[in-house]
């Protein structure tokens, strides 16, 4: 099993940082909680520590070069017998890396339309279609920036871009970097190739701050992708993931369940948001962050109903539900989100989702939930109620954030942006009042200091 | 639990940098493994030395590396120079009690640094992109610091009222023509066990320690 090693966030405003000294060489052993390298921002070291024993089998980004915050710098394996494949698979990346991260991209790209063509014939045929549709849509949206290509031909472009393009068989000439000097980033590189800027698209929340740009995007993707399963007149049989959907929805029929909304305000959650996003730090980690902490100050409403009484877990797992492309959802879990850092967070929700729409979940990191979130936002939905999963003991309904007149106490009108959530929970375990004191107090929260979901 | 204790040592004999040294890592790594709950912090002057950060350019020494004493340690910054007369602060912190942020800490040594000139009346301030105290274009407090596990090392140095000639053999902080100044230049008959004092206040006042 292979590790990542990522470039760490030294401070909240930090958004990339300079590897001083790699402490370990490729090869060798490193033990849990042993420095691995040396990583400098302005005139702070800091030492990056192992989270594993293992093997350290690759550097991805040698001593002197700088990489963003959150990129994949280098690959710990569990076992020695690993580290020759690893190493393998990322010869050409190393090299690749010029000691400023930068990549010249003429000797790359026969590279990349080589790949391009190879994956094609692998693709269904309506998969092509589509991404021929993507391609039209995104031939209009093409800007070329005289920054960019310039004489010199030479594109500069982070590694996960790189990375982005060739996977994703996107031309990096075409692409509009948004980064310094023209730099291309990741999110470049996933705009040119029609996604939407975050991974998935029914969970990764962004509902506060990036709903304009989310209902646009979530509007393009409806009108290529549209979402049947079948053609008109046909039956199509339920795969595994719809029918264990459906399993759990029917035993939600014998749940006595109520439902508790409240409207927040997310004026400072947004700002804030605005703030560490580019430090990689994703809406649904602040949601999950800010729903565990106030799950602790409520542990029934993080309780569930069981044979023998009212199970309380020993901890707290947030699942966020997402859904599947080909039908089905899946509910990674986000375990103690109280004892991980806000970036940490980020980057394991990234993960998690990375692979549950590659289907490579354990089950441990899908069934452990013990609430869950729901997030409709990016959708301009202003309101809904959840289905309670089983096991649990409630799920959190959250609706997007829209400006919205509000009349004040002092008699005053403003305009702010208000989020309606919406609490489902089962009435064995969790009663009205409680369901009610966890509302107020997480949209508390949220509205007046939502900057403590740091830590 | 938060805890804000700190040990505090600042000796009146000039010390060497390598006793010391080992002192911080004794510290620093018995908050990393959780032996001890201590912050320390070390207040004092050092024998002549040089020291170089982990990504220091050598070029920026302008001797060899034999003539005299030269400490590569685990800080970040360039080459600088220790010396009697020179005030030397050290404070191996548990970040995770006060914010997980090294630029947030390295701003506030800039802060308590100023205080203390302030409070001799001298005016200085921080300069964007180059950390450290600056009266207009000339240096006069210098800082690095490491950090494991969000436990810190090292700190910063103060000029009081050393031999400047001595950052000569040297390009300070790695910056071309960067002068050094001191803070008698500014404030006469100035001693060196008054700044101590004062830092040792404003610290106090910044991280709200409890000194034992």
């Amino acid at each position: 099993m292979t590790h990542e090693i990522f470039m760490p966030a030294l401070s909240s405003t930090m958004t990339e940082g300079k590897i001083v000294e790699w402490l370990k060489n490729p090869g060798d052993k490193v033990e849990r909680g042993e420095s691995v390298l040396v990583v400098e921002s302005d005139k702070a070291d800091m030492d990056v520590e192992s989270f594993q024993d293992g093997y350290l089998a690759a550097v991805l980004m040698p001593a002197g070069s700088t990489a963003p915050v959150g990129e994949t710098i280098g690959l710990i394996v569990e076992n020695q017998d690993e580290i020759a494949s690893i190493q393998e698979q990322n010869k050409d990346k190393k090299t690749e890396v010029s000691s400023d991260g930068q990549l010249e991209l003429p000797n790359k790209k026969p590279e990349i339309t080589e790949e391009k063509q190879k994956e094609v014939p692998k693709i269904n045929e309506q998969e092509v279609e589509i991404k021929r549709e993507k391609v039209l849509a995104t031939s209009n949206e093409i800007q070329f920036n005289a920054s960019t290509i310039n004489n010199s031909s030479r594109l500069i472009a982070s590694p996960r871009a790189k990375k982005l393009a060739s996977t994703m068989g996107v031309d990096l000439a075409k692409v509009h970097g948004s980064g310094p000097h023209g730099r291309i980033q990741a999110d470049d590189v996933l705009k040119a190739n029609g996604q939407p800027v975050s991974i998935p698209w029914i969970g990764e929340g962004s509902s506060p701050a990036t709903i304009g740009s989310f209902s646009v995007q979530a509007e393009r993707k409806s009108k290529t992708l549209g979402n049947s399963f079948g053609k008109p007149g046909e039956t199509v049989q339920f795969n595994t993931l719809q029918k264990a959907v459906n399993k759990n929805m029917e035993s939600s029929l014998n749940v006595p369940c109520f439902r508790v909304g409240y409207s927040i305000n997310t004026d400072k959650l947004d700002s804030f948001y605005k703030k560490v996003k580019q430090n990689g730090v994703t809406m649904t980690a602040l949601l999950v962050k800010a729903v565990a902490k106030t799950l602790k100050k409520h542990p029934q409403v993080n309780s569930s109903f069981s044979e023998n009484g009212i199970s309380y877990p020993e901890n707290i797992n947030i699942a966020v539900a997402v859904a599947m492309e080909d039908g089905g959802l899946i509910t990674p879990v986000l375990k103690e989100p109280c004892n991980t850092d806000l970036f940490e967070l980020s980057r394991e929700w990234k993960d998690l989702v990375k692979r549950s729409r590659a289907k490579q979940l354990e089950p441990d990191e899908y069934s452990t939930g013990t609430f869950t979130l729901s997030n409709l936002g990016m959708f301009g939905v202003d309101r809904f109620d959840a289905i309670l999963p089983p096991g649990t003991g409630a799920i959190l309904a959250i609706a997007s954030s829209k400006p919205t007149v509000v009349a004040n106490n002092d008699g005053s009108i403003s305009v702010k942006k208000i989020m309606q959530v919406n609490l489902t929970a089962d009435h064995r375990v969790i009663y009205g009042a409680d369901g009610a004191s966890f509302l107020k107090d997480l949209s508390s929260l949220i509205e007046n200091e939502p900057e403590t979901l740091v830590a | 639990m938060i805890n804000r204790t700190s040990i505090i040592n600042q000796p009146d004999k000039i010390s060497f940098f390598d006793d010391v040294y080992k002192l911080q890592k004794k510290y620093q790594d018995s908050l990393i493994s959780g032996r001890s709950n201590m912050n320390f912090i070390w207040l004092g002057e050092h024998q002549l030395c040089y020291t170089i950060g982990r990504g220091s350019n050598m070029s920026n020494l302008l001797f060899s590396a034999d003539e005299q004493d030269v400490f590569k340690i685990d800080r970040g910054g360039e080459v600088t120079c220790h010396m009697p007369g020179q005030l030397v602060t050290y404070l191996v912190l548990d970040l995770s009690n006060f914010k997980k942020d090294l630029n947030w800490y390295l701003r506030r040594l800039e802060k308590i640094i100023i205080k203390t000139l302030r409070s001799f009346n001298i005016d200085c301030s921080t300069k964007d992109g180059f950390t450290g105290v600056w009266i207009g274009e000339r240096k006069i407090a210098s800082i690095g610091i490491g950090c494991k596990r969000w436990v810190t090392i090292h700190g910063f140095s103060i000029n009081v009222n050393c031999k400047l000639e001595n950052f000569n053999k040297i390009v300070p902080c790695g910056i071309e023509g960067c002068q050094m100044v001191n803070m008698s230049d500014y404030s006469k008959n100035i001693d060196i066990k008054e700044v101590k004092k004062i830092v040792k206040n404003i610290i106090h006042e910044e991280f709200k320690f409890n000194f034992v």
